[in-house]
């Protein structure tokens, strides 16, 4: 999950920190030592994670654009310059397109708020900006909630009881509510020096920024894996399911499909003993199957070797919406069976089938051929169908008949009586123009069609029964 | 949308009654006469629906595109009401398929234009339709089961569509009091029952039909709340087509749907095969699919409009000439089903067949300008459509690190080819739930079980392990794992131990890794202790299983042991081994400094040794030959080794050498001692031994 770094900059954070006399410290030096602190453990722990710097007072100014190198988000920190006063709201409008434009709206994305409390005085203020929340027009809307999920950190270069001597605390949690409620705000405990500071960007490191470990079961083979980006918890249904689902240990069992869904991540660490996530990564590759895993109770994901166009290839796992049928056409994933259960091999002895994609019990109504009137033209087609047939006659019998029966049924759903006349009608009338040269079966079919449809249109048990089908005369003219 | 919202039971009510058979007043003209044929003919007289046939087809499209999109779970009750009400089907998932309630309305035909108005009502399928809502579902009813103590949590609500003909507001306001009333009846009687459940909030959608040409008595009112249980909204619509494109509002809006249309798709003509046009092809689908572009506020980059009377968006894609191009696919988002709007015209399923033929279209969205953004890719599995969403924007996974930058990426000999062939074997296959077991474990757990004894002993790389690089060891190595082995399984393991004993006592090589280990590795019984000791720790993890397992394992332990009196001869040959074992390290240093000599020599006695190999083996080849008196003879075999080791580069000096020690070897005959010589040595006075009739054998062949 991609990580912006909004650093105020106003000239409130240049407030002297009363040390004992010993060392003066600025506020904005001990945010950096906090965000220094932040981007080392990132740089060993997180290195995929891309994080961009931006600061803000009145205006803002993206340093750093969302990057994997650390030493360049550092380098930015040790140059940061002075400004005039505090306005949130501009900098999250520009933290939103920022973030839409490089990763579009469905990617979560942690804000981190580094600022010291004092949130600006008038208009452009917090609080100026919470008052007037509700008077705005469409075009200046307050940019929280953000379209994209969003994880809001606030860092506070000062202690809660100075926070809470002003409205600052009621804003800040105001604002953490209006982005979505999830994230917290921080605040030092104690005196403001670097131990304190240390203090409260280590509480985030552990919230927000430990790795994902966990360990890849497949029967007693095993490996350790990293898992970039961490999964996040997921809620279902609130009402059903309440509580979020977390993953907690994977299990992997291999099975075959072709399909690709989303989140996926990386995993990796370094050595040279034998490791089984490399073989496993190896297999697939070289086979190019994926393997399930499974993550939970009714969750699982697949994993499966992606290489970029640069030939690297890493073992990627991607998640499937939790659920016991996550892939309509593999059905149940618990229903999966091991195929040397099955009387033959359903992949066959040359890997030339498979018993996949599982078809639905019932086909989807564009993969039958159904009936349906709603437009004139289709009532029109149908007909047109069953006339052209019946100038064919006795040649297009069968299709004559089938293009019949699924008319009449349609008709007797409909409760359509009079169009089962009006097509016998029709039928009558082809039957009287038919040419001399005509077959004579041809005058035996339509108007045998023709009375059975009229038989139908009376709603008579015996000849609308909704399953019964016309068939045609039988007749024999081959003596 | 919640498990239990109003979306999960909806009740069509619909209308019976004697005025519904009332015609619409909309003429379809079906008797489309040729030029050619006209002259003489009278067309037939335009036919017309009637309210009734207008309302059931109507809402026969809805529950088509409902039930292609949500195919489980979004269920609809079917009831209509004249004198008495008749309910088509149940909340049972056999039931939802608009055949079922196609083959039941045609058993009900059109309303009886004859029936006393005075009987009949929509009140009886109101009614009928809010005792349903009571009836609890197969999924609330697993769920319920499934949640045990926090059973509440189950929802019971529901939407009823009547679809009537009113008579005024006033009468509106009749209805919607009485389902009211009806609904806290129910409720008590749901309290005391298992099979029922009170109704939490109900969702009444009242679509008042009228023919063309006529003015509504009734009036529009949007939705508004009766009681904290009912809700109600009024559709006052002509019968026909506004009556079609109404619910199909509906349907959107009740069940999150949204529309995108497909543009510029070339399609051959139908009268001219070689000429294609572009047509557009609407569907429905969940509106998920376009999640991006409604929050990012970017509808109008993605070409929405607004059509007909303004009601209804639909969002514009544009058909890419399909190429497959696996990159683009691992950013997939979601995949949505779809339903056609039009389902059964031409376009439509030109478009729908091409798809579920296989193929796959990438959809474009359209910019004015600048480059071209793949968003969607439509595609079937399984005969079911999904619109595919693809992520357009940049990718958090650019640029992963390669698997051998991490730990074990350095290792090389990792048992790919065996891995896969592993997986092979643990493929995974659809069980039908009917024929499983409810007493047994479920499939994927025994999916598991296997893998778990498939993996018992499974070494990762080629060096460590012996036994899974001999072909020899196969059948065995695949019978062990199985849950349970027949008695053939039993005798081909055994087959398979004997064999290895074979081996052993010709004496072939073994695939003994020499990684690591300088020079030429391990001795050869000492390879054979090894592969011995891997294949018992192998078939060790699978003995416990049955007692057959545990005989494959006792055939190991006893084939590889010796009798005592051979077991007593072996050792007193280990200590002549070991004598000669220390002569060996010394020379091998030696021989490892002048590697070159030895190679060189070796070249230069392959042909005799290689015909020294031959003769042996016509010795001992014989299986049913009887135990050699000592192993010592392998000692031969073993020397023959150097020529193997020889491979590789030859250097210039040493091919020289070769071809001048060949050419001398020719001139003059060889000393009998240095041709039969073993290791290059030769024992002295051979006939003194073979006089006492002792150790024939101790010099290899000598003697024979």
């Amino acid at each position: 999950m991609p990580t912006v770094i909004l650093m105020d900059v106003s000239l409130s954070m240049t407030r002297p920190v009363s040390l004992d006399g010993i060392e003066e410290f600025q506020r904005k030096n001990l945010a950096v030592h906090g965000l220094n602190m932040l981007f080392e453990h990132m740089a060993s722990n997180y290195r995929l994670e891309f994080t961009a710097l931006m600061a803000f007072s009145s205006l803002w100014e993206l340093l750093v654009p969302f990057t994997r190198d650390y030493n360049a988000l550092q380098e930015a920190l040790s140059s940061l310059e002075d400004y005039d006063k505090t306005c949130v709201e501009s900098a999250l409008n520009g933290v939103n397109n920022l973030v839409q434009q490089e990763w579009g709206s469905a990617c979560p994305c942690q804000l981190v708020l580094v600022t010291d409390g004092s949130l600006g005085i008038g208009k452009g203020s917090l609080r100026h900006s919470l008052q007037t929340l509700k008077h705005r027009g469409d075009d200046k809307k307050f940019p929280l909630p953000f379209p994209f999920p969003t994880k809001l950190f606030i860092m506070c270069v000062a202690n809660a009881e100075e926070l809470q001597m002003t409205d600052a605390m009621d804003n800040l949690e105001e604002l953490l509510r209006l982005s979505g409620g999830d994230g917290q705000i921080f605040t030092m405990d104690g005196p403001l020096c670097m131990k304190s500071v240390q203090g409260m960007f280590g509480r985030l490191i552990d919230y927000a920024y430990s790795p994902f470990h966990a360990v890849l079961h497949c029967g007693n083979l095993s490996s350790d894996v990293q898992v970039f980006p961490r999964p996040e918890p997921v809620v279902m249904d609130e009402e059903v399911e309440p509580m979020p689902r977390t993953v907690n240990v994977d299990e992997v069992g291999t099975g075959a499909t072709d399909e690709l869904e989303e989140e996926p991540s990386a995993s990796q660490m370094a050595g040279k003993s034998p490791n089984f996530c490399v073989l496993l990564h190896g297999s697939l590759k070289v086979e190019g199957m994926v393997a399930l895993v499974q993550l939970g109770p009714e969750w699982y994901g697949m994993l499966y070797s992606q290489a970029d166009s640069k030939k690297k290839s890493n073992l990627m796992m991607s998640l499937f919406e939790p659920g016991p049928e996550p892939l309509p056409w593999l059905g149940k994933i618990s229903y999966l069976g091991p195929i040397s259960e099955a009387a033959e091999n359903p992949y066959g002895e040359d890997d030339s089938k498979s018993p996949f994609p599982l078809q639905p019990q019932v086909k989807r109504s564009y993969a039958q051929n159904v009936t349906v009137w709603i437009k004139a033209s289709g009532l029109q087609t149908d007909v047109q169908k069953i006339l052209r047939n019946a100038r064919k006659l006795p040649d297009k019998t069968q299709t004559f008949y089938k293009e019949l029966n699924r008319l009449r049924k349609a008709a007797l759903a409909f409760g359509f009586w009079e169009l089962l006349k009006g097509v016998a009608d029709l039928l009558e009338r082809e039957c009287t123009m038919l040419p001399d040269s005509a077959h004579p079966d041809a005058a035996f079919q339509l108007s045998h069609a023709a009375q059975q449809l009229k038989l139908a249109s009376t709603g008579d048990s015996q000849y609308a029964a909704f399953d019964h089908n016309i068939v045609p005369m039988h007749t024999d003219f081959s003596s | 949308m919640k498990m239990f919202s109003v979306a999960h039971k909806t009740v069509f009510v619909v209308d019976h009654c004697p005025y519904m058979a009332e015609s619409s007043r909309q003429q379809v003209e079906c008797d489309v006469l040729t030029k050619s044929r006209a002259q003489g003919v009278i067309p037939l007289a335009p036919v017309s629906k009637s309210l009734w046939t207008c309302a059931v087809e109507c809402s026969m499209e809805y529950c088509r595109i409902l039930y292609d999109i949500y195919p489980k779970d979004k269920l609809v009750n079917y009831i209509v009401s004249d004198s008495e009400f008749h309910i088509l089907n149940s909340w049972r998932r056999e039931d939802q398929s608009t055949h079922e309630l196609m083959s039941a309305l045609a058993a009900v035909g059109p309303p009886n234009p004859r029936e006393d108005p005075e009987c009949c009502s929509i009140l009886h399928g109101l009614v009928a339709a809010v005792e349903s809502l009571c009836k609890i579902t197969e999924l609330q009813h697993e769920r319920r089961t499934a949640l045990m103590d926090t059973a509440e949590r189950v929802a019971n609500r529901g939407r009823i569509i009547c679809l009537t003909n009113a008579k005024s507001d006033t009468h509106v306001r009749m209805l919607e009091d009485c389902i009211q009333e009806t609904i806290l009846d129910q409720n008590k009687l749901a309290a005391g029952s298992d099979r029922l459940m009170a109704i939490q909030q109900c969702e009444l959608v009242l679509v008042h039909i009228y023919p063309q040409g006529e003015d509504t008595l009734v009036s529009d009112r949007p939705k508004k709340e009766i009681s904290p249980l009912l809700t109600s909204e009024v559709h006052s619509v002509r019968a026909g087509r506004h009556l079609a494109t109404k619910l199909n509002i509906l349907v959107q809006q009740h069940f999150d749907l949204t529309s995108t249309t497909i543009t510029n798709i070339p399609m051959k003509e139908e009268q001219h095969a070689n000429t294609s046009a572009n047509y557009d092809v609407e569907l429905l689908h969940h509106r998920d699919a376009h999640l991006e572009f409604f929050k990012s506020g970017d509808l109008h980059m993605a070409g929405t409009s607004t059509r007909e009377n303004g009601l209804k968006e639909t969002v514009t894609l544009k058909w890419c000439t399909p190429r497959t191009n696996t990159i683009e696919l691992y950013y997939c988002t979601g995949a949505y089903r779809i339903s056609p709007t039009d389902v059964n015209s031409r376009p439509s399923s030109c478009l729908t067949n091409f798809l579920l033929n296989g193929r796959s279209v990438l959809l474009e969205q359209p910019r004015k300008s600048g480059s071209k953004v793949i968003s969607h890719m439509l595609s079937s599995h399984g005969g079911e459509i999904f619109l595919h969403v693809l992520n357009s924007n940049r990718s958090t996974l650019e640029d992963p690190p390669s698997i051998s930058e991490g730990c074990g990426g350095r290792v090389t000999d990792y048992r790919i080819t065996d891995f896969g062939e592993f997986m092979r074997e643990n493929r995974l296959t659809p069980v039908s739930e009917s024929t499983h077991d409810p007493s047994g474990k479920l499939p994927a757990e025994r999916a598991k079980a296997q893998l778990e004894r498939h993996t018992r002993y499974w070494p990762m790389i080629i060096s460590q392990t012996t036994i899974f690089n001999m072909q020899a060891v196969v059948p065995l190595a695949n019978l062990i794992v199985k849950e349970t082995l027949t008695e053939e399984d039993v005798l081909t393991c055994q087959k398979t131990v004997y064999n290895l004993v074979d081996m052993e006592r010709k004496n072939d090589p073994l695939p003994i890794s020499t990684v690591g280990s300088r020079g030429k590795g391990p001795k050869r019984d000492e390879q054979y202790r090894i592969m011995w000791n891997e294949l018992e720790t192998l078939v060790k993890t699978h003995a416990g299983a049955t007692d057959r397992h545990q005989r494959v394992l006792d055939c190991i332990i006893a084939c590889r042991s010796k009798p005592p009196e051979e077991e007593e001869r072996k050792k007193r040959g280990r200590k002549r081994e070991e004598r000669e074992d220390r002569t060996e390290k010394n020379g091998n240093k030696e021989t490892d400094d002048k590697s070159w000599q030895e190679s060189e020599r070796s070249v230069g006695l392959k042909g005799l040794l290689d015909k020294e190999d031959q003769e042996s083996e016509v010795i001992k080849d014989s299986p049913d030959s009887p135990e050699p008196l000592n192993k010592k003879p392998r000692l031969t075999t073993e020397e023959v080794q150097p020529p193997e080791r020889a491979k590789g580069p030859v250097s210039l000096l040493t091919m020289w050498t070769n071809r001048i020690t060949a050419a001398n070897s020719r001139k003059h005959q060889e000393f009998v001692g240095r041709a039969s010589s073993v290791n290059n040595k030769f024992e002295l006075y051979q006939h003194l031994k073979d006089e006492n009739g002792m150790d024939v054998h101790e010099n290899g062949k000598a003697s024979r």
